[in-house]
């Protein structure tokens, strides 16, 4: 018995491991929850057991083969890693996109997000005791990985985003079969409002639930949908656009109470505008007079950048993922330091978890969206 | 107590309208392919196992630099034989018969799929190493995850495309565009 148990059994208390194998915790994260009765006092997650020290492996190869690392970060959207990544490199080396490999990027990534947002969809149902929501997600997750490996032969670990362009155009078919899909996509976002969003026994249990001020969303460096459902209007791709973000049509959605629900919503209604984006990107790169390059010209695979440093972020699925890199002129990165997202949201779990029942201890985690290969890293 | 009931209908009321929801899915057709007897064929690009060609392989180590992982390793063969010189003539030019390379071998417990190797092999027409369409890698120790083509071995999967030899038989396979909803 640990110092931490006794002393939890005198003061009436006891003392939960929450994970790391715990179903809800959608990987191995472990939360260490000192509860009485119903009521968590003290929570604190322990995260660490899906280290694999990517910062280092960077350091031990060269920058293209470095990208595949990048898919293994936060691999439910790996689409948004590999861009990261390539933006750093780029601005590290000088490198100038070609504007449709910008395009592509663009419309690979709105489409990694809506993938992203329903597995997220799928696995906070199951966390609030829907299943049926589930299935229907992954049956659209499954379209767009079938995008994806039409267009670049990985389901899930793409590599195509590379530095200085993407590694494959288009395919035959692609075009008709993304719009087809996004005819498909658009009206199931009603759905999933009559099966989850406006069902009052879901609501019930997110609803006013895992409240986050926009104060404490701002100090504990919360991004991406979490925090902009408590407030505060932050979005890379509106705040610093990227590739041709400042080019295209789209609102951010933006909650206030930053409850589950909202966090919840705010996701729901990123899906619409992510779709919207994708029909934009596709209407632009069908126009005859953009350029059919996809790849800047003259980028060695044995890229060998000047010493310097640079940070490129984007706007990923789970929030502000950024890639900080320096080089010291060799073939591999110096140091490549990752900004997860992931990582900081979770953080907040020791703040917002006190105080809460424990059967909300689920429901924030999963309102929170973590991945766990993203946070360990 | 009027809050509860009215809560426990309200909420009776919405599951009957997902009920509907799912009602209307279950008139769509299915979309669950029936593995193994039913096997999807995936896209052209797709990245599956890795198929060697050792006639076109020039043992150049391209592959071996690109991978990420360190998982290709080969061996040159041994450069072919001057002929004996004749008197009188110029020296007739050095002949090989068969591949040139001696061993060549992937270790999949490394391999990360990512399609480097297949981009930096440098043979024409045809690259020597690429990824098959081949999903079904099933090792049941490690010393089996190592893949070795050697001299004398056949080469693995000679042929091209699906049909390449590592994916039969392809007759009584599905393409993944003919299961309904994904087309």
């Amino acid at each position: 018995m640990t110092d931490k148990t006794s002393a939890a059994l005198k003061a009436d208390q006891m003392f939960i491991n929450f994970g790391p194998q715990h179903p809800s915790t959608h990987g191995v994260l472990r939360i260490a929850l000192t509860v009485e009765g119903e009521v968590v006092v003290k929570a604190a997650p322990d995260v660490g057991y899906l280290h694999r020290g990517m910062e280092k492996l960077f350091e031990a190869r060269t920058y293209s083969q470095a990208l595949i690392l990048t898919d293994r970060l936060d691999y439910i959207s790996a689409m948004h890693n590999n861009l990261a990544y390539c933006l750093a490199v780029e601005r590290l080396a000088g490198v100038q996109v070609p504007l449709r490999a910008e395009y592509l990027r663009v419309l690979t990534a709105e489409l990694n997000r809506i993938a992203s947002h329903l597995v997220f969809f799928g696995t906070f149902a199951v966390d609030m005791g829907a299943f049926t929501p589930f299935l229907y997600a992954f049956r659209e997750r499954e379209m767009i990985l079938d995008l994806f490996e039409m267009l670049c032969g990985g389901r899930l670990l793409y590599s195509y985003v590379r530095v200085g362009g993407v590694s494959a155009d288009l395919p035959a078919g692609w075009t008709e079969k993304c719009r087809e899909f996004i005819a498909f996509f658009k009206p199931r976002l009603k759905d999933y409002d009559t099966l989850l969003s406006t069902n009052p026994i879901f609501k019930s249990r997110t609803d006013g639930v895992g409240l986050i001020s926009a104060a404490q969303a701002l100090s504990w460096g919360l991004s991406g949908p979490n925090l902009r459902a408590s407030g505060p209007d932050y979005d890379v791709r509106k705040a610093e656009p990227y590739c041709v973000y400042d080019k295209l049509n789209f609102k951010v959605p933006v909650a206030r109470t930053g409850s589950c629900w909202d966090r919840y919503y705010c996701r729901m209604l990123e899906m619409g505008q992510s779709a919207e984006i994708a029909l934009q990107c596709l209407d632009a790169l069908a126009a005859p007079e953009l350029a059919p390059e996809i790849m800047t010209k003259g980028v060695p695979k044995m890229l060998k950048p000047a010493a310097g440093q640079a940070y490129a972020h984007v706007e990923a699925s789970r929030g502000d993922l950024g890639f900080y890199a320096v080089s010291d002129g060799s073939l591999s990165p110096y140091r490549m330091h990752v900004r997860g997202p992931s990582f900081l949201n979770v953080a907040i779990l020791q703040e917002i978890l006190t105080g809460c029942k424990i059967a909300d201890v689920v429901a924030i985690l999963g309102s929170l969206d973590i991945v766990l290969g993203e946070v360990d890293r | 107590m009027k809050n509860y009931l009215s809560f426990v209908a309200e909420a009776f009321v919405n599951t009957l309208k997902g009920l509907w929801v799912t009602l209307k899915v279950m008139f769509l057709p299915t979309i669950t392919v029936q593995y193994p007897t039913e096997k999807m064929v995936p896209y052209p690009r797709f990245r599956g196992m890795l198929a060697y060609d050792a006639e076109a392989c020039i043992a150049c180590g391209m592959c071996v630099r690109a991978c990420p992982s360190k998982c290709i390793a080969l061996a040159k063969a041994a450069p072919a034989p001057v002929p004996a010189a004749v008197e009188g003539q110029p020296p007739a030019p050095a002949v090989r018969s068969g591949p040139k390379i001696e061993w060549y071998t992937i270790d999949y417990g490394r391999c990360n799929f990512c399609g480097l190797c297949e981009e930096s092999c440098p043979t024409k027409p045809v690259k020597a190493l690429w990824h098959s369409l081949d999903y079904e890698a099933v090792f049941s120790t490690r010393e089996e995850m190592t893949r070795r083509w050697k001299r004398g071995d056949t080469l693995w999967g000679t042929a091209r495309g699906s049909a390449d030899g590592q994916f039969a038989p392809v007759a009584d396979q599905i393409h993944i565009q003919d299961v309904p909803v994904r087309k």
